[in-house]
């Protein structure tokens, strides 16, 4: 795919208004990204007070920094690190229906973990992170080469190829937990959830901040390789280290959230795409509303999973999987309505 | 996930069995002659009810399969030996006679069992069920010279009843009344003794903890724990039922702490050994849980660990023991 060759082209025929005529997208009101901040805010506020636990009984404000402190912390950074990450995915195959879960990487951070668990019985949660990390990375990589090789990449085959790939990698996950009898231990590893998520559970979770930060810095080159291996060569991109480094960013976000809370589905897929959808395609200037869409729309899942069923739980995967399913059927048809 | 991981499981076993069965057939041709064997004393039979009916089954039979979990013990300490028995899901060390004896086929993981080993057994009697129940069929068409029963506790039924009925059917088939009587008469003391032991107004909550989680295990219907509610009349701390009755409810340790529980009775679902490096045991999830120190459970070191080999066993004897340890943890606490 070349840069004379936008994403799905109904999507990029939807934003030509906002993105033709407007070359200075930063220069825009500040009035929108403001309230988009105080509704994100308000969100995380609500997270913080929603609960089984009395919070004025005795013991309260222990339990608030107990659980639910880190509970919502872990929301933004996970929340924020997948949909940053889906817009970069998105940004280096120059395509939108990718994302970690769409393409195999989370399913390769969750071979990683399983692997990490029979090799290395001991390692700490640190060391199974790095290998989660680099199965991640290394997975990527494996569908960006066979990407290339691809010579039809059609919007759609691109996610099918990633899905493919997934589903081969998972059921060698599920394989090995089968004969080495972690089967069991696979679902509650994998199932997205931040019920567990209490003091000294989470921490390594800060480690995709750091993520966020890089891909803030590398925000205008990322923009620049979503134009194409051509274009950003002649205008000075090193364009395979830069892929390297975007696909190495992902794979430590996914392999982090993968051990932490477990696979998050749709999250980098829904978040980028209704982004982009209403404010064009510049990433540096969408990566703010980015990361606050996907702060906001997982908190909002984990309230409804913290609310349905008081004083049980419905995972948070289960909830984005649903919420996600819906919104991305509508954006697709959105966008076929305006083609 | 676990959706489409049960999808994908169920996948794997449909391409699996016709697969099996064509190995059983090929396997049936060439060694079924060699299994008439039964010759000498005529035979005796007992007609017992398993789950699907009357069956007849030869008494003391010569070559048995056993599949259920819940039948092992009892075999075990009636010397009865095995020809195959499902050896993955026995655990290590519990009954060495029959998972470290070559002699013994391995049927495999309930998951992927491989059935030819049962053909391959010829049996007399087949104990089949519990884990095994969706390989039923199969096994019974491939094994038409066996009897094959079932006589695992049914879903729905009043537990103690079904253990004891199971235990009362094996006594009869092994010629062993008066030791099954003896299995049963325990067990009942148990329940009496930790009935008793019972102040009758503590509330409890049964947890289920695995992979490092915690989940809850729901009063009556909950994975091992359930049936102490009903058997022992114990006030539950928190009133729901739940949905997942084999591996518990997604439940937050902000829940438990609310609920505050005089009692807690955890099964430790990983505790057999399965997973041993990330294994993290029931007692460290939950008397480490900071947000869990103040509940009463925990302050007063009223929590009762099932056996760590309980969710591999289940059977009568370790219904037994559990209610022997609840009655003097209640007991000791009085």
């Amino acid at each position: 795919m070349n840069a004379q060759d936008p994403a799905p082209a109904a999507a990029a025929s939807a934003q030509a208004p906002t993105t033709g005529p407007d070359a200075g997208p930063g220069r825009r009101s500040a009035l929108p990204l403001t309230v988009a901040v105080l509704v994100t805010l308000a969100l995380v506020v609500v997270s913080l007070f929603v609960g089984v636990y009395d919070l004025r009984a005795e013991g309260g404000a222990e339990m608030f920094a107990i659980t639910r402190v880190p509970r919502t912390v872990a929301l933004v950074l996970a929340g924020s690190a997948m949909a940053v990450s889906g817009l970069v995915l998105q940004q280096l195959t120059q395509n939108r229906f990718v994302e970690p879960t769409t393409i195999g990487t989370s399913e390769w951070a969750g071979l990683g973990l399983l692997l990490s668990v029979i090799v290395l019985p001991t390692a700490s949660i640190s060391t199974r992170m790095v290998i989660a990390s680099l199965s991640a990375f290394v997975g990527t990589m494996v569908f960006m080469a066979i990407l290339r090789r691809i010579p039809v990449r059609t919007t759609l085959v691109v996610p099918v190829v990633g899905i493919m790939l997934g589903a081969v990698v998972s059921a060698l996950t599920t394989l090995v937990a089968i004969s080495t009898n972690y089967l069991q231990l696979l679902g509650t590893w994998f199932m997205g959830s931040f019920t567990s998520v209490v003091r000294g559970q989470y921490e390594m979770l800060w480690v995709v901040a750091v993520v966020c930060g890089a891909i803030f810095v590398l925000a205008d080159r990322l923009t620049v390789a979503g134009l194409g291996r051509e274009v950003a060569t002649n205008l000075g991109v090193r364009y395979d280290r830069l892929i390297l480094l975007g696909t190495a960013l992902v794979a430590v976000a996914s392999g982090v959230t993968t051990v932490v809370v477990g696979f998050l589905p749709f999250l980098g897929l829904v978040v980028p795409n209704v982004v982009s959808l209403l404010r064009g395609d510049d990433l540096r200037s969408n990566l703010p509303w980015v990361c606050l869409g996907g702060i906001a729309l997982v908190t909002v899942c984990d309230i409804v999973g913290r609310t349905v069923r008081m004083p049980f739980e419905v995972p948070v995967s289960m909830v984005l999987g649903l919420v996600g399913a819906v919104a991305f059927v509508a954006l697709v048809l959105r966008v076929q309505r305006r083609g | 996930m676990s959706l489409r991981l049960r999808a994908r499981t169920a996948t794997a076993v449909l391409t699996a069995v016709p697969l099996a069965l064509v190995l059983a057939a090929c396997g049936a041709d060439t060694e079924s002659q060699a299994g008439e064997t039964t010759g000498g004393g005529e035979p005796r039979t007992v007609t017992i009810e398993d789950n699907h009916g009357s069956v007849e089954v030869p008494v003391d039979p010569a070559r048995v399969v056993a599949l259920d979990n819940h039948v092992f013990e009892t075999l075990s300490a009636w010397d009865v030996p095995l020809a195959a028995a499902p050896k993955g899901i026995m655990g290590d060390g519990l009954w060495p006679e029959y998972t470290d004896d070559d002699a013994v086929l391995d049927v495999g993981m309930h998951r992927e069992p491989n059935l030819e080993s049962i053909v391959a057994a010829e049996p007399d009697l087949i104990i089949g069920g519990y884990r095994f129940s969706d390989s039923y069929d199969d096994i019974k068409a491939q094994n038409p010279d066996a009897v094959v029963i079932e006589i695992a506790p049914r879903e729905g039924e009043d537990q103690a009843a079904e253990l004891a009925r199971q235990t009362e059917i094996l006594g009869e088939i092994f010629d062993r009344q008066d030791e099954a009587a003896a299995i049963v008469a325990d067990y009942d003391a148990a329940v009496d003794a930790a009935r008793t032991a019972y102040d009758g107004q503590s509330t409890v909550v049964g947890l289920i903890t695995s992979g490092g989680e915690i989940s809850y295990s729901a009063p009556v219907t909950g994975r091992s724990i359930g049936v102490l509610f009903p058997a022992l009349g114990l006030q539950p701390a928190i009133e729901q039922a739940a949905e997942d009755t084999s591996h518990g409810d997604d439940i937050s340790v902000e829940a438990i702490a609310s609920a505050n529980p005089d009692w807690i009775i955890v099964l430790d679902r990983d505790g057999a050994g399965v997973g041993e490096g990330e294994y993290r045991p029931a007692k460290e999830l939950i008397e480490g849980s900071e947000a869990l120190a103040s509940v009463t459970a925990v302050a007063e070191q009223q929590v009762v660990y099932l056996d760590p080999d309980f969710y591999l066993t289940e059977d009568i004897q370790a219904y037994t023991a559990l209610y022997e340890q609840i009655a003097q943890a209640f007991e000791a606490a009085a």
